[in-house]
């Protein structure tokens, strides 16, 4: 690295190396070892600009202004149709292959053995139909 | 990302994170600590709306957020200059007592100042390398301009506040 390299370095950068870009830093360490003196000026130079630059301190969040923007932050999300969400869906169709099953049975034993009134009103009852208004119907 | 999702937890991480970071960028770009705080306010705005299309890396979200946060505040700079005010931004008084704090009251408030002199692309250099600590290809990826280019505009920016500052002992 030439002197006015790392005089640009320090003049973009700053006065604290470890700053400067990573490729260059190797260089940078190699010069300043073989002209320790000039390299010590160029970096106490910046290095006073700086500390100057570093009075400028960063503000402190005030507790208001983080709940302000707490305030404005999204709330938990809620599904726009609850009733599709995947929990919803399984409930669902176990609840439809159930009575599916039960209308099944009823169906079945009434068309096999119309005269089994024990059986119609086995399955009736498992519906929670009135027995008396099957057997009238039947 | 849980921040869409509205996760508490998530969104008051993300709070700790990026809002000392942004009201630190807006102070110095702007000078005036009302101001940053509503820039900091509105990028955090900007965050929830893009947080459920969000799916890149933290770099670039640093690199988009960097950007969003400079366009904030250049759009307060741009309506200061058309309506001009004799008000002053909040710096404390550089003639202030000769105590200390106050001494170190009146360093800052001139560096604010200089810095508020500076052509805006070489402030928002300095700001994004020197007080954000942004490396330099972080800092010219949200400036969209060449590494070379960032360095010339670091390097002017510094010679003009090294000028500006000269009374300041042992710059």
């Amino acid at each position: 690295m030439t002197r006015e390299r790392f005089e640009g370095l320090a003049e973009a950068y700053g006065g604290d190396v470890t700053r400067w870009p990573a490729a260059e830093r190797d260089s940078a360490a190699l010069l300043m070892a073989s002209d320790s003196a000039h390299a010590q000026a160029v970096l106490a130079r910046a290095g006073a600009l700086d500390a100057a630059l570093n009075a400028f301190a960063a503000p402190l969040v005030a507790p208001a202004l983080r709940d302000r923007v707490l305030a404005t932050a999204p709330g938990p999300r809620v599904a726009r149709w609850p009733w599709l969400s995947p929990a919803a869906l399984a409930a669902g169709l176990a609840a439809a292959c159930a009575a599916g099953l039960v209308v099944g049975i009823v169906v079945s034993e009434g068309s096999s053995a119309g005269s089994n009134g024990g059986a119609e009103q086995v399955a009736a009852s498992t519906l929670s139909l009135d027995p008396t208004f099957d057997l009238e119907g039947a | 990302m849980r921040v869409a999702q509205g996760d508490a937890a998530a969104i008051r991480a993300m709070i700790a994170r990026k809002l000392p970071r942004l009201l630190s960028l807006a102070h110095r770009m702007l000078g005036d600590a009302s101001e940053a705080e509503d820039v900091a306010q509105e990028a955090f705005v900007r965050i929830w709306k893009q947080a459920p299309v969000w799916r890149s890396g933290k770099a670039r979200f640093d690199t988009w957020l960097h950007r969003v946060a400079l366009n904030l505040c250049y759009d307060r700079l741009r309506r200061r200059r058309e309506t001009p005010t004799a008000e002053p931004p909040d710096h404390a008084d550089p003639t202030a007592a000769p105590d200390r704090r106050l001494e170190a009251a009146g360093v800052a408030a001139r560096v604010a100042s200089a810095l508020q002199g500076l052509p805006d692309r070489q402030r928002e250099a300095i700001v994004l390398c020197h007080y954000q600590e942004l490396s330099n290809i972080e800092a010219s990826a949200v400036m969209g301009v060449s590494v070379e280019a960032l360095e010339s505009l670091l390097a002017r920016g510094r010679r003009a506040l090294r000028a500006a500052l000269a009374d300041l002992a042992d710059i």
